[in-house]
This record gives C-alpha cells, structure tokens and sequence, in this order.
C-alpha cells in the first residue's frame, strides 16, 4: 500500500495550525471567550462530517485489545497508564452499551507474549466492568503481541453472521510487538473477513499500526493527554459506516413483555440469567421478560435466550440507537439580524457576545450556539421541526 | 468505673431540599384535540387550573422557578416566562404580585394565540417537539446558573390529545436525553390514555395519571404532580403501571412478540420482506431456512 | 431500712458554664412563642400566611395544600396514611408542627372521628395569596411613574453601603455618622453590643462577633427579630409591622411602592427600615419606597446555603488552598476585620488580603466565642466562584475544614451536666436497684459500682428520689 496516498501524514507535517493567532483578546482583555469560541469551532466541525442516510453498522461486535504489558505501567499517565485507561474505559462501555445497545462488547488481554480471551463477547455491560475493575491488580509484565491478539480476536469474530459488524479495538501502550509470525498475513486475514481495526496509541506512532488501521479502514491516532484520550474513545461509541463486505439482512427478534394477567399473582420463578450462579440475585422473582418463542425468563433486556437463541430487546432498546440513522439535520451559520431576537429553542434573547445564530434548513427556525450544540449532540431532534406539523412530515420521509 | 453517656433526645433529623426547583409545564391548548373540539369551554377551566398549579409551585419555595409552554400542532411557545419583557403588573387584590404576573402573562399569551389559530383544524399536538424544546430551555438555565446551585429539573405534560405514534422516534429522543440529563417527565392525561408517554414516565421515573374528571383537575395536580421527585419517597402516590413495551411494527403499525429487525436501520416489521422500506435496503433471500443456525454460538 | 443512704448533695454549680451562643430563631421558633390570638391576628393577612406557609418543613406542606381545598375536616387517619410508612417520625413532628402555629387544629366528624380541620382565617388567606379575591395589600395603591426610578444596581449598592453602616459601627470603624441612637440601642438591646464598663461607650460583644459571621439575610432577620421585640415599646402595633415586613419580602426588587394610607406608625416603621437600607426613598416624603435585596424573602433564613439562582446576587470572594492560605478579593475593611478574626493576615494589597490560618488564629476565635462551624460557613458562603467551580462537592478544602473542627474539639474536651450525686449506699442491691432504675430512664450520668456513688440528672432528681422513697418503704 501507498503511504504517500494518506492524507493526514504525520501531525507535525500538516497539522500545522497557527491557533495562537486564532486566539484573540477580547475587550477586558481575556482569552477565554477566543478559547471557548475555538473548541465550540472544532464541536461543530465534527458534527457537520457526520453524514445522515450512511449505512451504518448497528449491530456491532467489538473486541477489546488491552495491552497489559509492562509499558503500560508507565507513570506518564496518572497514576498509571494502565489506571487511567481502565478509568477511561468504564465510561467508555457505559456510553457504548447506551449507544449501541443491542451490540456486543468482549475483551481480550495481550501481555507476556500472549493473548487470552478474559470476556466473551456479551451484552452485558455490568459484567464487563466488573471484570475491568478487577484488572487494575493485574501484573503488567513482558512485551505484548499484536498478532496474536488479532488471531484470536478473528477466530472469535469470523463464527459470526454475516450482518454483523465486527471491530477490534486496539489500545496500545508498548511501541513494539513480539509476534510468531508476519503480522501481514494477519491483516489481510482482517480485511478478507471485513473486520474493521481500530487502534489508540498511548505513546508515539508505529508503522505497523498505521498500516493495520489505513488497510482494515479502521482510525489511528496516538493521545496527547488523557483528556484526548477520553475524547478519541468516545469517538468510537459512534457506529461505524458498515463495512463494504456486510450484508444486510432482516433479524428475528422476540419482544418480551411482562406477562402478568389482572388479579393473579405471578409464582415465584427463577431467571435463566440466574439460573446457575450462586451469587446475589439468584433467587426466585415474580415479574420478569419471557421469551415469546419458548417462555424462558430473564430478568434483564437485551439479552439473547439461552434456550432458543432468540435476540430478546425491548423497543426503547432499538430506538436508542435510531438517532444515528436519523440524525437531525445540520444548522447553518448566519450572522445576527435585528429581526431574530431569541432562540427558538431556549428563548435565550441574542445579545453582542453572540456573533453566529443558526439556522434549520427545514423550519427555518432560529437556535443559538449552545443548542446548536446541545440538539446534535444530545437530543437529536430539532425542536424546529418537531414542533410544526409541516416541517415534521418532511423530515420523516 | 463504668461511664454512662446520657442519651440524647433529638427532634427528628428533617430533611428539608434546599435545592431549587424548576417546573416546566406544558400544556396542550390545540383546538383540534377531541376534548375540547367536545366541549370548548373546559379550556378556560383548565388553564385556571394549570396556572393555579403553577403558583403552587412557586409558593413552595422563594427560589423555585416555573416555565410554562403551550403546544399545538404548529408550534409550541413559551407563555411564562416568555421571550418578551415581562409584564408590568400592580396587584390588583389580595394574590401575591408575582402570582398575578403569570396568571396575567399566561392567558394573554394563551388569548393571543389561540386568536392567531386559523380555522384549519389538526388533531395531533406535537408534544414531543414541545418537550425537545423544554429540554432546550432547561440545559440554558442549567448552563446559566451560578457556581454551586443545585437544580432539579422536571417537565409536566397535561394533555387532551393521544399521542401519535407517528412521533416514536422524536419521543424516544426526548425520553433519552431526558433520562441522560437526570429530568423527570411526569404525564396528566385529560381524556384518552397515552402508551407511548407512559413510557417516558417510566424511563424517566415520572409520573403517569389519567385523570378521570377533568373538573377535578387542579385537586389531582396538587395532589400527585406537586410533590417534587425526592419528596415523593415520603407520600404514598399512584404506583407506577407496568408499561408494554412491545413494538410496534412499521408496516402495520400493530404490537408484535416476534418481528423482524432490519440489521441497517433496525426498522422493525412482522413479516419478512425483501426490501427495508425505511432504508431501501435488498436483502439476501433468507432461501432455505436452514442456512440460519449459523447464528452466533451462544455463550455459556 | 433507713434512707440516710441518699445524701444529697449537688455537684459544684460552678463549672457548669453555659455557651452563651447567639440564638438564631428562625420564624418558625419566633411564632410559636406568639400567643394563639396573635397569631390569629396575624393570619389575617395573606403576606404572612404565605411566608408562615413557605416556613413549613416540605411534607407539612404538601398536607396543607391537599386539605386547602377541602372544607370539612379530614380524619387524622386519613391523613396519616398519605405518608409512607417509614417516615412516620417525620409525619410526627409535621403534625406538631402544624398544630404549633395553629395552621391546622382538631375537628370532630359527624361518626365521631376526630379530623384535622385548617385554621379558617389562615385558609381563607393562603387561598386569597394563592388564587387572588379580597383586599389589595395596603402599600399597592397605584402610582404615577416615577421620574427618578432607581435600578436594581443602585438599589443593590444603597442597601449594602447602609447595611455595612451598622456593621462598621459594630466592629468599632472609627467613622460614627449615620446610625442613629435607634439604632444603637438595638444593638445593645439584642446584646450583640454592650456598654463599655469605664466610658460607657458601646463595644461589641461575643455575640456580635457571631452576628457578623452570619450571612447576610440572617443577619437581617436577626437583627429585626430583636427590633419587634421592641417595637411595642415604641408604641408601635407588632402585628402592623409584621403584616407590612412580610408585605414587604413579597414585593419584587426594582418596582417602586406606596406609602399612602400606611398608618403614622408604620410611617417611623418605613424610616426606620431605611435607614438599615431594606427601602430606599429618596425623600422622606417622596411617597413611593422602593424595597432593596435586604427586604426581600426575609423569612428565607432556614435556606440560607441556597445560593440565588438569579445571575446578579453578590458574588463571593475567598480563596481557601489546601496549605491554609486564605486569599480574600476585597476592599472592604469590614470584611478584611472578619478575615483577621481568624487568621493572621500576611500580605495587604489594594483590592486583595492574603492571611493563613493557624491553629493559633483558629483559638484565637474560639476563645472569642465564635465556633468553629460559623469560621467555616462564612468561609463557604463567600467562597469565590472559582472554588465553586472547581468541584461541586466540596467547596472548601476537606483538610482544612477538618483541621479547623479538630482544633475546636480540642478545646472541648469536657462536657458539663448538671447533676446530683447519691452517695452512701447501705448495700450493694440498694445500689444496684438505683442504678438500674436511672439507667432505664436514661437520667443516669456516670456510676462507680466500687464506691456505690451515682449521679444522676439534676432535672429527674425528684423523679429518682421519689422512685427511692418508695423503693426503701417497700422493702
């Protein structure tokens, strides 16, 4: 592959940006509003390439590459490389499973040379983070290796149906990798089986994960701080565009609801969830989700039922993830006029500090920066055009 | 020697919030809603009621604020406080100033649009637009806010209309950011029963009440709606009703156990088709059935 | 059995020392001390039905707008079971509560039952504040626009500069004008100064160090609780005063009032008020009034720590760093005089006073009567917005915060009781039986079994010595 063909380069090449001269004073003297004004710049740009009517991949399985080796005790972050990436991480699965909440999520250990699967791929975000919290005693020892990692990841992820999305995500400590054989056969294993590789460098840029990112169409980038840190993993909370090798397909699904009939008590039953452990909350309940195909009980949702195979999700479950493909349209920026006094949104009344308003191209209503912001970052709805039977009918089709 | 402590007698540890409050209320003034298509005139009844309810609210606290919206099918507007300057109002008998200036402010702007509405009749109420722009309003007083002040924030929707499922999806947006902002949405039904609202109450941890007279409406705001959320743990109220939250297809429109999901857009449909309506997507022919058990190895 | 065994004699009534704490009531504790007819009086006024009603705990509340609409009594066991079970202590003390000021009182039922029934006169009131109907609160008469209207900053910087007035006068700034003899014999009557014992000059005492750690709503509302004290002296009606305060707290800031029709009496009421900067008038015969900040939400006080959600109230100005440094952003030398109250200031700069805190300055001020609870409100309550932004949990420093409780429980390590001390036991069981009894009843203070010596508490004295006679009568 042609490196010259990536466009990005190295940081120090192209992302030579003069933002001091961007930073202006303003009239008390002060830079915070020239700060604010850039960061709120760079949110919006971010938004504005998020493209609506993408395919994207809702169905994602992602694996956890964690390096556990002996750089990641490393003190550059505090207190430790390995502290602050399993802090990170927790909030990371939080949003993840908020997000994308009938996917996947496993975690695979590299470290000492070899690679161990420690969670399998599952839905259930608690047991993931209970299994992370109980890492921060784990011995960082030895080298890691990448290639052994990948293998394992793709015998995982390559049983999977063909709808389905698969990631790897990388993060990676160490500046080398210890591998029994040529990682490159690997790669091109990755990109036959259309697995997207994505890797998050916590110390300087390495060839080979360049290379495994640019071929797998997967993102690399090495953090500055652990606040770029946290801001380059949340950006993999976003589905992915899918992949050209995914296939789409319908998926059955079971619709669980409570099955209680007025007036009598439902008996105490046990959850299939629960129904071999032994630790807390393996004891028999009334209220619960039963399979509609074979009537096992669960006490949470998502879940897939062990008895029948059936994906099991509620409807709130499927909408969360609508806004991705339906995100609400991008504003443009319009200077202030006299006739446009308030948001529309938040009857904030326009006054000098604001230089930009913002414009719904579909109902035309008026927003200010903040819920510029807050609409396509949070709600995901125009309030514009919800809010107007006309501009609603358009948007929905 | 054996030292004894006296006993100390102590008034019992109460709590009071010193948080401040934020209501926002909004109401449902479409002419077209069947309630009042029935009967016009319960809307000055009910107004009076919300307006009451309002003040009620901000009697409970010096620092409690209210925000009070109206919807309609083509647009939702603040009425309290409102974008224009407030109101100059002088006490004209014994109510409390401030309690005057809403209820004046309010059903000026109440009269003013409703002169405004054309003939033109439309049943639905966008509520959920309406909420969306609570939401707005309320992350801007949260943003404003000085250093240090806690705020809670919930939304009341009283409504006559039903709620069309043509809004789902703008719904479950509400219901989420809400959810995610820490905002209760508590739901007074005047007339039909609203499923997919009792859903947000429900994700949210509001509360859901049909009111079963709507002459009796401002005793059953004052009763369920004014408590704010962290004293409702000390009342007894209405327990919350298990919600059906079985989809709907979106090609009928029905309740399905057993559907299909579309694995790009996760449209949902009760039979197999080969084209996804919303996304356009082919699918492979699912050919022989048999093919499918290649389904992901359950995990153990 | 002879009773000589119980020799009665009083520990030493010496050492027991009373903390002589400035007391803060707030309305609640004002009003229950107020007779039922005053009260009866006062609830004849929407105002103060309103401020007594937002004075209630928040459960107390929610009952008193469920029954407000309700016009026979509702049975007490109906109104029991609106609250959960678990808070049943709670329910308890919002009953007493109500029943104290007279809120509520008992009904009977035609079934016999016996329900809770609102006062009449404070129902018909709340619902007149609420809903609107009667009387326009006396200072409502309309008024032409005035042609001198004050803004909301004017009015913010007169109140202040009049309130500080007095403060300064307190810590004995040398400037003397504008306080008034009235004034000053406030001051002396709520104890907060005293007579200087050479000159007779006043100085201020213990208590008005603690006054001026109060913030600032409760130091008004301190300071006025001790005026009604003496208002009726003046010749002044309380419940007059009362009616047009409340009036007052419920006017909105920035809008101009009537003093037509107000009475002779509360005329010297409105000047006496001026001059502490709750309203500003621009003459003395100008005929409107405008209320400042100092006025409004008077009652407010048992929510002090709620800061205003409004953009423009006062901002704080101390920085307290985890090394004990105390930073303070101000030019006033009023302010600067607190600070000195417990720390010892380092550097002095135009607008800015470094001081550390030590544990010398800290028993400095402890000695001086000041807690350490009243050091630390009145550093979070001006702490500056940037220590509330930086994390909205703790706002000062845990450590210091700590160190400065640490250093006051050093100075307390006794605790007194008032007690009597039984002595002399003819035998052990004699002993045994006494203990037991005091113990169960929890007036017991401290025992020894060796020397067969109690003491217990001096007000169940009586109690214990009677449970004693007949004790050794039975026996």
């Amino acid at each position: 592959m042609n490196d010259d063909d990536d466009p990005k380069e190295y940081r120090w090449e192209t992302g030579y940006e003069k933002t001091w001269e961007a930073i202006k004073e303003d009239d008390e003297g002060f830079l915070e509003a020239s700060v604010a004004d850039i960061i709120l710049r760079a949110k919006r740009k971010r938004q504005a390439q998020k493209q609506s009517s993408q395919k994207l991949g809702m169905m994602r399985h992602l694996y956890l590459l964690l390096d556990c080796s002996e750089s990641m005790s490393s003190q550059d972050l505090k207190p430790t490389r390995m502290i602050c990436t399993l802090k990170i991480l927790e909030g990371f699965i939080e949003e993840f499973f908020d997000q994308n909440p009938i996917s996947q999520l496993g975690i695979i250990l590299m470290q000492n040379k070899r690679a161990d699967k420690v969670s399998e791929l599952a839905g259930n975000f608690r047991k993931h983070i209970k299994y992370l919290q109980s890492l921060s005693k784990t011995n960082l020892v030895g080298e890691p290796s990448l290639q052994n990692g990948l293998e394992v990841a793709i015998s995982s992820l390559k049983l999977l149906p063909a709808h389905a999305s698969r990631e790897i995500l990388i993060i990676l400590g160490s500046l080398t990798t210890c591998d029994p054989g040529d990682i490159n056969t690997t790669i091109t294993k990755l990109k036959q089986e259309g697995i997207r590789c994505s890797i998050i460098g916590l110390a300087a840029e390495v060839h080979v994960c360049r290379q495994l990112a640019n071929e797998t169409k997967g993102t690399y980038s090495v953090i500055l701080d652990d606040c770029h840190f946290k801001d380059l993993l949340y950006q993999q909370v976003e589905p992915p565009p899918a992949a050209v090798a995914l296939e789409s397909s319908l998926i059955k699904m079971g619709f669980p609801h409570q099955m209680n009939t007025e007036g009598t008590d439902e008996p105490l039953t046990m959850c299939m969830c629960h129904v071999d452990s032994i630790e807390e909350g393996s004891k028999l309940t009334t209220g619960g989700y039963y399979c509609p195909q074979c009537l096992s009980k669960y006490c949470e949702l998502p879940v897939e039922c062990r008895a029948c195979g059936l994906t099991l999700v509620s409807a709130p479950h499927l909408a969360r993830s609508y806004h991705h493909l339906f995100p609400a349209a991008n504003y443009t920026e319009l200077a202030v006029s006299n006739q446009n006094r308030f948001c529309y949104a938040c009857q904030k009344p326009f006054g000098d500090q604001d230089k930009q308003i913002y414009e719904c191209p579909s109902c035309k209503k008026i927003f200010c920066i903040d819920c510029d912001i807050f609409i396509h970052d949070i709600l995901h709805t125009c309030p514009g055009c919800a809010t107007d039977l006309a501009t609603f009918q358009i948007t929905r089709n | 020697m054996n030292n004894i402590e006296l006993p100390v007698e102590k008034e019992p540890e109460v709590k009071s919030t010193d948080d401040t409050s934020l209501l926002v209320i909004i109401l449902d003034t479409n002419p077209g809603q069947k309630l009042l298509r029935e009967n016009p005139n319960i809307i000055t009844q009910v107004v009076d009621s919300v307006v009451a309810f309002g003040n009620s609210h901000l009697m409970q606290k010096a620092q409690n604020k209210l925000a009070i919206l109206t919807c309609h099918s083509k647009t939702s507007q603040f009425i309290y406080p409102g974008p224009k300057k407030l109101l100059d109002v002088r006490q004209i008998d014994g109510q409390y100033e401030a309690f005057t200036l809403v209820e004046k402010t309010v059903k000026q702007n109440i009269t003013s649009i409703l002169s405004m509405e054309n003939s033109g009749i439309v049943t639905e109420s966008l509520l959920a637009g309406a909420v969306a722009m609570a939401l707005c309003y309320i992350a801007r007083i949260q943003r404003t806010k000085a250093n240090g002040v806690k705020l809670n924030c919930r939304i009341l929707v009283v409504t006559g209309s039903s709620d069309s499922a043509s809004q789902y999806m703008n719904y479950m947006n509400v219901f989420f950011t809400s959810q995610k902002q820490n905002i209760v949405i508590d739901v007074c039904a005047l007339d039909q029963h609203l499923s997919l609202l009792q859903q947000g109450c429900d994700i949210t941890g509001g509360l859901y009440l049909k009111v079963p007279q709507v002459s009796a409406l401002l005793q059953y705001l004052l009763w369920v709606f004014l408590p704010e959320p962290p004293i409702r743990e000390k009342l007894i109220l209405p327990p919350p009703v298990k919600v059906d939250y079985r989809a709907a297809c979106f090609c009928h429109r029905e309740l399905i156990d057993i559907g299909y999901v579309c694995s790009v857009c996760l449209s949902i449909f009760c039979k197999f088709s080969p084209i996804c309506t919303t996304c356009h997507t082919v699918f492979k022919i699912p050919g022989p059935l048999a093919v499918k058990p290649k389904k992901k190895k359950i995990k153990m | 059995m002879a009773d000589n065994g119980i020799g009665t004699s009083k520990l030493d009534n010496s050492t027991f020392i009373t903390q002589s704490n400035l007391e803060c009531k707030n309305l609640y504790d004002y009003l229950k001390t107020r007779p039922p007819n005053t009260l009866e009086r006062l609830y004849n006024h929407p105002a103060i039905c309103l401020a007594v009603y937002r004075e209630l705990p928040e459960l107390a509340r929610q009952y008193v707008i469920r029954i407000l609409f309700v016009e026979q009594p509702v049975p007490q066991a109906v109104v029991a079971s609106w609250g959960s079970q678990s808070f049943a202590r709670e329910h308890n003390y919002v009953t007493k509560v109500l029943t104290e000021l007279n809120v509520w009182m008992e009904g009977s039922l035609p079934g016999g039952l016996i329900g809770w029934i609102l006062s009449p006169t404070f129902k018909r009131n709340l619902k007149i504040a609420l809903l609107g109907g009667g009387k326009q609160w006396s200072m409502s008469s309309a008024l032409e626009p005035d042609k001198n209207a004050r803004d909301v900053s004017f009015l913010d910087t007169y109140s202040s500069e009049r309130w500080e007035c007095v403060l300064h006068y307190m810590v004995g700034s040398q400037q003397q004008e504008g306080i008034s003899a009235d004034a000053v014999r406030i001051l002396l009557h709520a104890k907060l100064m005293k007579r200087d014992e050479e000159d007779g000059s006043p100085v201020i005492t213990r208590q008005g160090f603690q006054f001026l750690l109060l913030d600032r709503q409760a130091q008004v509302w301190h300071f006025l609780l001790q005026y009604l004290d003496t208002v009726e002296q003046r010749g002044l009606d309380l419940v007059e005063c009362l009616t047009f305060l409340f009036q007052l707290s419920f006017s909105t800031l920035g809008k101009d009032y009537s003093t037509e029709g107000m009475s002779a009496g509360l005329l010297i009421f409105l000047q006496h008020l001026r001059e502490f900067g709750l309203v500003y008038q621009r003459k003395r015969k100008a005929g409107r009034f405008y209320p400042t900040r100092l006025a409004l939400n008077i009652t407010n006080s048992q929510n002090k720590n709620a800061p205003l959600l409004e953009e423009d109230s006062p901002k704080g100005y101390i920085i307290v760093e985890t090394n004990y440094r105390v930073y303070a952003y101000t030019d006033s030398n009023l302010q600067v005089a607190l600070i000195a109250l417990f720390t010892e200031l380092m550097y002095r700069f135009p607008n800015l006073v470094v001081g550390i805190i030590t544990r010398d300055s800290i028993r400095q001020a402890l000695r001086g009567g000041i807690t350490a609870d009243q050091i630390i409100g009145y550093l979070k309550q001006h702490a500056h917005p940037q220590m509330l932004a930086a994390d909205q949990k703790q706002t000062l420093p845990p450590t210091v915060v700590d160190q400065i409780k640490l250093w006051e429980l050093e100075r307390n390590r006794l605790t007194y009781h008032e007690g009597v001390l039984y002595s002399q036991f003819l035998s052990q069981a004699d002993f045994n039986v006494l203990k037991e009894y005091a113990q169960s009843n929890g007036v017991l203070i401290w025992c020894n079994k060796e020397k067969r010596t109690l003491v217990v508490n001096k007000n169940a004295h009586d109690e214990v010595k009677k449970f004693w006679k007949k004790y050794s009568k039975g026996s």
